[in-house]
């Protein structure tokens, strides 16, 4: 009786990122891409049930619902070794096969016609399991299915199933190369809305951050998609991994969560990960104690979330979790807070307490790695907040020229007025304002004041 | 028995007794009363027994004109032709008994050979049992037989009456009988007064003076000889192991040998050449010899000693008759013998060593029991010698050779260490994911009353193999008052801590705890009193992650609070402020003792069992292993742990209530939201339209009012700033206590959790203002001591060391650093 977790996987970026998660899974459980479980595998004290469950004839079936509106992604998922890994009924496509666009009014109406059939496969898994902890939802917030339909499904999962978690892996777009998707403020300010109501824990995949580090830090000079996504799998299995080799600690994930989401808006979460290497690469000799990941872990320059400024004088960490992998003597860690304490290399919030919690964490024996330790960061920081500033001064530039409008304007819920922006704005306003308050020692007194100004910003 | 044999019996009795059977009725009398007086079911026995006993009593008195006995008995019997009254009969019948009783003790027939056999029974039933005929047959003993033979018939004449010649060469043929365990014509044998009596001996009074003495200082050796038979005869038995068994055959051989001398002694007497001078001159050497042997059986005897007991006897013996070197070769002799035979029950020679041998003996037989072939390498040089080194490197050897095969066989092929390793899954908690599950299915049944939970068996995914070990065990008492009644017994304040266990209404969660199955050998190191550390630690940490997961799903229930209306949900944020700072101390507490005490400690445990020798290791390194978690989780203070328990009720207490109040807003919710559907009238089978967004909002807009109606009432402020109060005023003391301590105990590893639940400095400002408290009321109260007492320097430091002394139980095996700092601190 696990505590599973179901995962799903939405639009063209989501099964991209999603695929590769699987696929890391698999390596580090020994399963094969036809899940079966490999000779090597079959001694394992690893949890494979939080993810996986197993068929009659012994297969290991990800606990995973694939759901596109185009068929290219997840035609390619059939193409490859790994298309016997899913359960064919947990694939959905869209008959017409259309997409959405780019365009979040269009994936969210369409997700709302196929409420039925998306939601007959979320139930039969959700029965399918013993004790659902929650769902894990892979998407992007830029396009349109991952967004639309994302949002509308987030939207559903929380009035079906109150009681279950909703962590998302979101996709926030590459602000340093001009996008082709035109509406893409449009897009991220709406599902940026739902994700602030909607979800309990959103772990921020920032592709501008995400790009760079591939050029800067592994020197990639155009960072294919999968070299991206490799990243990003490597980041969501990291932070699933106390899951799947329990420890002491943080064996499920509401534990994970808690700590790290005090009030229950400021649920964006910011990742970094270190040593970062590609297949291709060739370890660089370096040092990997636990201080050293640790102290490398707080560098922003390891941040998968693009912040403008490093350090500003106000932002600051609200929590922090460490999840340590490999040959770590827990004497070590102490030492490491010690030394980061007393160099104030992390800056905390004042109206609470709060510290780096440090998960220490087994590796898989089947995946060799050529750094003794490594080290993934989840840290609630109240700079992500300068994300969603961008993405609101984007929006504001957007509609002020009432740009591309019509598109959103054939579907349902803007076809009246356009109130639903300006809702949304509001909302991802306050957000922003929250994060700005949660700086400042008087943060649980505010908001009962009086409504936040605007002025502030 | 037929009644026939009744009266030939009682009439026998009679006769032997000297009353002329002309009164046959007394005879009759006699046969009625004894059938009458005896319960049916030992009739036959007893007065079987009574009749023969009475007999060879009689017999023995017949021949024997002191008899004690016989005057007793004479003195009871009535005139014969006088009638006998029943009360008479029954005191006669009595002191027969007693007679019988006496004389069966002292030549061991059936009576003590039976009650000696049920008392073994008793004692020990994997004792083989004696075959009835060792018992039944009374002539079966190398020892003298009072008064079995009939009284000789032959015509013997008082010695007196022959010529001294003659004299001396009857007695010598009476001597030499009497060597051998049997009576002669002129020198008759005693029947014991007790058991282990030795054997006294009568001589014809006419004998001629100068022989007589003679005879009299050569009859002890009879008298030894006798005494060395019956012990050698008695401790062949089963039950008195092996070490008397060696002794026991050590003795036979030399009992053999001077059989030997007997039968050449003999030949010479046939021969004409023995003179009891002679004899007395050819008996010297082994009369010592026999003196000291029956020295050694009367002092096995009194002391009835086993196994290493007689050993050390033995040994002591010799040591004693050092300077006497012949008798110093016998005990050497015994000794000697002894260690070919016993290995498994090393002796217990000299109390250095003693626990090592005794250890050593446990090993192998462990080993052996654990039905492996011991062949101990050693055991075979083992030589008694007098030079204690020799033998130290001996047993040095032979102890190494033992532990190092029982700790192989412990680790290879019982896995101890992947035993640890299972009970540390479950009672530590290593393997998180079964605990989360285990909660999961038990949570309904663990709120109950502990004697609601019948029985709760668990299966875990976990791949161990030896799960099936674990049992669930509910115990009628919760971990405080366990480890209170623990700690009472070093710190004698047991009166504080005293629970009437009547007042305690414990739920399964309290009460709940794991037990484990430990199979023998294991069950050596693993034993109970490791299992019960290990259940107290595993109760604090369940608890721990109990009071986590109630925080948890109060999350859980407040998410919720997101889509609510800004304004209105910042009235939780005291509450979610609170259950924040709960969850941080609990889950910083949590990896405090997962991460900093439990995990080096096992890292530091590991590493000694890699490089352990022997078992007596694995047991210290464990228990300091075990010690040392107990102690860095607190669970060696009551001070500390009192608070830490009282934190952990206030978080439950908090939880329980947010959860209540979520429960009823839930449910006003779902009302509302009904309602409102019902009134608007939901369109259609599409229900997801804007209309539906609308009403959701409203609902959500409704729900959030109520929220704010019911968190903004004052009761609900006031309760949450209490419950904060509380929490606050609870963890700043610990702080402070834990600051405190770790600043007077040197301990570092406490102040870890320090470091931890006050990382960003959030209570440091609030901690300074108690410590600084706490410091202004110490040193008014030192200054008052030293005022009072000495003025110098010595004051303050003698007052550090008794505070150090006070600190010691709890903390034993950190001391010699706590006082090596104390006098660096003392000399500055």
């Amino acid at each position: 009786m696990p505590r599973e977790i179901i995962t799903l996987q939405l639009g063209q970026c989501g099964n991209q990122i999603g695929m590769e998660f699987w696929k890391q899974l698999c390596l580090e459980h020994g399963i094969s891409p036809e899940g079966i479980l490999e000779e090597f595998a079959t001694e394992g004290t690893d949890r494979k049930d939080v993810f996986f469950y197993q068929a009659d004839d012994e297969h290991y079936i990800p606990r995973s619902v694939l759901l596109d509106l185009e068929p290219r992604v997840i035609n390619s998922i059939m193409n490859s070794p790994y298309a016997n890994l899913y359960n064919p009924e947990n694939i959905y496509l869209s008959k017409h096969g259309g997409g959405a666009g780019n365009n979040w009014a269009s994936g969210y109406s369409q997700a709302e016609r196929l409420y039925d059939e998306i939601f007959d496969i979320i139930d039969r898994e959700a029965d399918g399991s013993d004790s659902l902890e929650g769902f894990v939802i892979c998407h992007s917030i830029a396009g349109g299915t991952g967004s639309g339909m994302g949002s509308y499904i987030l939207e559903r999962l929380n009035d079906r199933f109150p009681k279950k978690l909703i962590q998302t892996y979101s996709v926030f777009p590459n602000v340093d190369e001009i996008s082709d998707v035109v509406v893409q403020p449009y897009n991220s300010l709406l599902t940026l809305t739902r994700l602030t109501q909607n979800a309990d824990c959103v772990v921020v995949l920032d592709n501008t951050a995400l790009n760079r580090i591939a050029a800067d830090r592994l020197h990639i000079e155009t960072p294919t998609f999968a070299q991206v996504n490799q990243l990003v799998s490597t980041v969501m299995s990291t932070s699933t991994t106390t899951l799947r080799y329990p420890g002491y600690m943080n064996n499920d994930l509401i534990g994970l969560i808690a700590s790290l989401i005090p009030t229950p808006r400021l649920h964006f979460l910011m990742t970094g990960y270190t040593p970062l290497t590609t297949d291709s690469q060739v370890a660089n000799v370096r040092k990997t104690t636990v201080l050293d990941v640790m102290r490398r872990l707080l560098q922003p320059k390891n941040m998968m979330v693009s912040t403008p400024v490093h350090r500003q004088a106000n932002h600051c960490y609200i929590s922090i979790l460490n999840i340590i992998q490999g040959e770590v003597d827990p004497t070590q860690v102490h030492k490491s807070l010690q030394r980061i304490r007393e160099r104030k290399l992390a800056q905390f919030i004042p109206w609470g307490p709060a510290s780096i919690q440090v998960a220490l964490s087994r590796k898989s024996p089947y995946v060799q790695t050529s750094h003794r330790v490594s080290g993934l960061m989840l840290a609630n920081h109240t700079s992500i907040s300068h994300l969603f500033e961008r993405i609101l001064r984007q929006y504001d530039k957007l509609r002020k020229r009432e740009a591309f409008m019509d598109q959103f304007k054939k579907e349902n819920i803007f076809r009246e007025n356009l109130d639903e922006f300006d809702n949304c704005r509001e909302t991802v306003q306050h957000l922003v304002d929250e994060y700005q308050a949660a700086t400042r020692r008087d943060y649980l007194s505010w908001g009962t004041q009086q409504a936040p100004s605007a002025d502030r910003i | 028995m037929s009644e026939f044999k009744i009266h030939h019996h009682v009439s026998e009795l009679m006769n032997q007794l000297g009353i002329r059977s002309s009164d046959s009725i007394g005879e009759e009398v006699y046969t009625e009363r004894l059938l009458k007086n005896t319960t049916p079911y030992i009739t036959t026995q007893t007065k079987e027994f009574l009749a023969k006993n009475a007999i060879d009593q009689a017999k023995t008195a017949g021949m024997t004109t002191l008899s004690v006995q016989h005057d007793k008995i004479l003195a009871q019997i009535p005139e014969s032709g006088t009638k006998m009254t029943a009360q008479e009969l029954s005191e006669i019948k009595d002191r027969l008994l007693k007679e019988a009783n006496a004389v069966s003790a002292t030549t061991m027939t059936d009576f003590v050979r039976k009650a000696l056999k049920e008392k073994e029974q008793k004692q020990n039933l994997n004792i083989p049992l004696q075959p009835d005929w060792l018992f039944q047959r009374p002539s079966l003993t190398l020892d003298f037989m009072v008064g079995v033979d009939g009284p000789t018939d032959q015509n013997i004449v008082a010695l007196g009456t022959l010529p001294v010649a003659l004299q001396e060469n009857a007695v010598a043929d009476d001597l030499l009988c009497c060597m051998q365990g049997i009576e002669g014509k002129y020198i008759l044998a005693r029947a014991l007064t007790e058991r282990y009596a030795p054997k006294e001996f009568m001589i014809d009074q006419s004998l001629d003076p100068s022989l007589h003495e003679l005879v009299r200082r050569i009859l002890p050796l009879c008298s030894n000889y006798s005494t060395v038979v019956r012990f050698i005869e008695e401790k062949s038995a089963f039950e008195y192991g092996l070490v008397n068994h060696a002794l026991s055959a050590a003795m036979r051989s030399l009992i053999k040998d001077y059989m030997v001398l007997v039968a050449q002694l003999e030949h010479q007497y046939r021969v004409g050449q023995l003179s009891l001078q002679k004899m007395w001159f050819y008996l010297q050497p082994t009369m010592r010899t026999l003196d000291i042997l029956a020295s050694i059986a009367n002092s096995i005897n009194r002391g009835e000693c086993i196994g290493g007991a007689v050993l050390s006897l033995l040994h002591e013996k010799t040591s004693n008759l050092i300077g006497d070197a012949k008798s110093q070769e016998l005990c050497l002799y015994l000794t000697q013998s002894h260690y070919t035979i016993c290995r498994e029950r090393i002796p217990v020679f000299l109390e250095q060593v003693a626990d090592k041998i005794l250890n050593t003996g446990k090993y192998l037989n462990v080993v052996r029991l654990c039905g492996r072939d011991v062949n101990c390498p050693h055991a075979a040089d083992m030589v008694y010698t007098l030079k204690e080194r020799r033998y130290y490197d001996q047993i040095e050897q032979a102890y190494d050779y033992a532990s190092k095969l029982l700790l192989e066989l412990l680790m290879r092929e019982k896995e101890l260490m992947a035993r640890i390793r299972s009970i540390k899954h479950y009672f530590l908690l290593d393997k998180g994911d079964f605990i989360v599950q285990f909660m999961d299915m038990t949570e309904e049944e663990m709120r109950q009353n502990m004697d609601d939970i019948l029985s709760l068996r668990t299966s875990t995914a976990n791949v161990d193999p030896f799960k099936d070990d674990l049992k669930v065990d509910l115990l009628p008492f919760d971990l405080i008052t366990q480890l209170f009644r623990i700690l009472t017994i070093d710190t004698k304040q047991e009166k504080d801590y005293r629970v009437d266990p009547t007042d305690l209404h414990l739920s399964g969660l309290e009460s709940f705890s794991f037990d484990y199955v430990v199979k023998w050998p294991v069950s050596l190191v693993v034993n109970r009193k490791a299992l019960t550390r290990y259940q107290m630690l595993f109760r604090h940490l369940f608890y721990c992650k109990h009071v986590e997961r109630q925080l948890c799903s109060v999350w859980v229930g407040n998410k919720v609070a997101k889509t609510y209306s800004l304004q209105k949900s910042r009235w939780y944020s005291a509450a979610f402020a609170l259950r924040q700072r709960m969850l941080n101390f609990v889950q910083n507490f949590e990896y405090y003792m997962m991460f900093e005490v439990i995990e080096p400690n096992w890292h530091l445990f590991q590493q000694n069992m890699d490089t352990v020798s022997n078992v007596d290791d694995v047991l210290v390194y464990h228990t300091d292993f075990l010690n040392s978690c107990l102690k860095d989780c607190m669970l060696t203070n009551p001070d500390l742990l009192k608070i830490v328990h009282k934190l952990m009720m206030v978080c439950v207490t908090f939880s329980n209530f947010v959860q209540r109040l979520n429960k009823s807003t839930i449910l006003e919710a779902e009302v509302t939201r009904l309602t409102k559907e019902s009134t608007l009238q939901a369109p259609g089978p599409q229900p997801l339209g804007k209309e539906e967004q609308k009403k959701k909002a409203a609902a959500t807009k409704v729900v959030s009012e109520h929220v704010d109606q019911l968190v903004s009432s004052e009761t609900f402020e006031r309760t949450i700033t209490n419950f904060d109060t509380n929490f606050s005023k609870l963890l700043l003391e610990l702080l402070d206590k834990i600051l405190d301590m770790s600043s007077n105990n040197y301990d570092q590893r406490l102040s870890n959790i320090i470091y931890r639940l006050d990382f960003n400095g959030f209570y440091t400002e609030r901690l300074e203002e108690v410590t600084a408290q706490r410091h202004a009321s110490t040193m008014s109260t030192s200054a008052d001591l030293s005022n009072q007492a000495v003025h110098d320097a010595g004051g303050f430091h003698s007052w550090m060391a008794s505070y150090t002394a006070t600190q010691r139980p709890d903390s034993a095996h950190a001391t010699p650093s706590a006082l090596r700092s104390t006098m660096s601190t003392s000399a500055k």
